[in-house]
């Protein structure tokens, strides 16, 4: 309980310290408002060429509303990857290392605590856009099911951040690490296009990736809630976050053998 | 002439500093291309699917996305301090700039290289290969119509940036006018109604950046031609004069600053 308590106050910090440039957090939550609206023109389009009102089960409403939570979750994730990756490079990670708590759950809780107010404002912007544009939002059970799914989001982005940022131990510059780990959350997460317009052997290969547990699960749950979908979006996460979290500890431990910090 | 040989002096310098770090200078190179593949891919995915938006296909999209890479990895390359103009402002660092007999705003912006812009420009010339459109005076084209579209994309950035003299610590608008400039580039022109593509063409000049270059590539009009020049004449003129009125309210703190 004391373990638990000590992460909580990390993440309360972070999370209170978000708040401290309310014109900031306003700011960058502002960027939501004309990706939108590009989106709309396009797939308002879309559909009209299409000379349908339902594409493989999803209206313009549906695929709408589907982006906003896309969007909200994608543009919420903190730079955590960038962060780790300087600690180890400028040496300043010798400062976490020494501290009575875990290096891996003091990030945990700190880029929760970043990405929260984050991830409301985007919400509450992209909404306010979509709503504007297509309507009233999904029913309440599609805000429930997507928060829960949006939780194992969250983690399963920080496995995998955590990662990239500690492949620092290894090589100079992870910046490429994190371009490429962010299209694959555009192509096979179905962050841009929803996996159900993909051709269906794609779907396939996506579906089962952890990008679509990160981006296409929470966002199909929140406009289309059925238990079926709940559960098989909770199983995927958990399998990857399984198999992500073991890597991760197995990288942390083998990384901090190749640490060498001079002076101080 | 004088300006010239000084700007390839400055671009020489930087290329050896970030050659310096060999591995990292040459894997943001290849993962920037990678990058930009990947990125393509969506689009290949909904064209497979939708064929295309009001006459738009996927052939257009390889030449707009080229063209868009190729000017955007060239300002990068060239004009890195572009992207930080309102931090060099804002930190005092124009201090440096001021205390040489040369231009003020061409040394501050092309005194870093961004490595991966290298990654952007060459990716540009894959899609205009791939676009199935290509020719040889097709390719003379592109390689006009990036000069343009680049003059322009840097005119905006240094436009939006040097808003700092008056506003000072400005990150989020000029990351979200970079933002939406680069977008809006990407995204069919077809897509939008009169009142949007004035915007396009004004206010975020996106419209310069991606359609009209791809337009001019894929057949001459003197109409585009004319639209791609006056557009960047234009937002230099307004660049440059933006800035040097700003400078004159510029002020800093005698802070020492070191210029690696």
């Amino acid at each position: 309980m004391k373990t638990f308590q000590k992460y909580w106050a990390i993440f309360q910090i972070t999370l209170i310290n978000s708040l401290a440039y309310p014109g900031e957090l306003i700011g960058r939550s502002l960027m939501i408002a004309p990706f939108m609206w590009i989106f709309y023109q396009l797939w308002k389009v879309t559909f009209s060429a299409a000379g349908t009102e339902s594409i493989n089960g999803m209206t313009l409403y549906s695929t709408m509303w589907y982006l906003m939570m896309a969007e909200t979750i994608e543009l919420s994730r903190p730079a955590l990857a960038r962060t780790i990756s300087e600690n180890v490079k400028d040496g300043s990670i010798a400062y976490l290392l020494n501290k009575p708590y875990s290096f891996l759950l003091y990030q945990f809780s700190n880029s929760m605590g970043e990405t929260i107010f984050r991830a409301l404002m985007n919400a509450i912007f992209g909404s306010l856009v979509i709503w504007w544009l297509v309507g009233p939002p999904p029913t309440p059970l599609g805000w429930l099911f997507a928060f829960i799914a949006v939780l194992g989001a969250w983690i399963l982005n920080f496995c995998i951040t955590c990662l990239i940022g500690l492949s620092a131990f290894l090589v100079e510059d992870v910046s490429p690490f994190v371009w490429i780990y962010q299209k694959f959350i555009f192509i096979l997460g179905g962050f841009l296009i929803p996996l159900d317009f993909y051709p269906p052997w794609l779907q396939v290969i996506a579906k089962a990736l952890p990008f679509s547990a990160m981006i296409y699960g929470p966002s199909k749950l929140f406009v289309a809630p059925t238990m079926e979908l709940f559960a098989n979006v909770l199983i995927l996460q958990l399998i990857w976050i399984v198999t992500l979290g073991a890597t991760l500890v197995f990288a942390y431990r083998r990384g901090v053998t190749y640490l060498t910090v001079n002076g101080g | 002439m004088s300006e010239i040989k000084f700007l390839l002096a400055v671009w020489k310098t930087n290329l050896l500093s970030a050659m310096e770090y060999r591995v990292a200078f040459i894997s943001q190179i290849i993962g920037m291309l990678l990058n930009d593949f990947i990125y393509f891919a969506i689009w290949i995915i909904f064209f497979e699917r939708f064929k295309e938006v009001r006459g738009w296909g996927i052939s257009d999209m390889y030449i707009t996305y080229g063209v868009l890479a190729s000017a955007f990895g060239l300002v990068a390359m060239l004009f890195g301090n572009a992207f930080t103009l309102s931090e060099i402002i804002n930190n005092g660092r124009l201090d440096y700039y001021l205390s040489f007999p040369r231009p003020v705003l061409l040394h501050a912006v092309s005194s870093r290289m961004i490595s991966s812009g290298m990654g952007d420009f060459t990716y540009g010339f894959l899609s205009y290969a791939l676009s199935g459109q290509y020719t040889w005076d097709g390719f003379l084209r592109f390689i006009l119509a990036t000069l343009l579209a680049a003059a322009v994309f840097a005119a905006f950035l240094i436009l939006v940036q040097s808003l700092a003299f008056w506003f000072g610590i400005m990150t989020n608008l000029t990351s979200l006018a970079v933002n939406a400039m680069v977008t809006f580039s990407i995204y069919p022109i077809t897509l939008f109604d009169t009142y949007a593509k004035l915007i396009l063409f004004t206010l975020i000049p996106a419209a310069l950046m991606g359609a009209v270059p791809a337009e001019f590539i894929t057949q001459f009009t003197w109409q585009s031609l004319a639209e791609l020049l006056a557009g960047a004449i234009a937002f230099l003129f307004l660049a440059v004069t933006i800035f040097r009125l700003g400078l004159r309210r510029y002020e800093s703190g005698s802070a020492i600053q070191v210029e690696v």
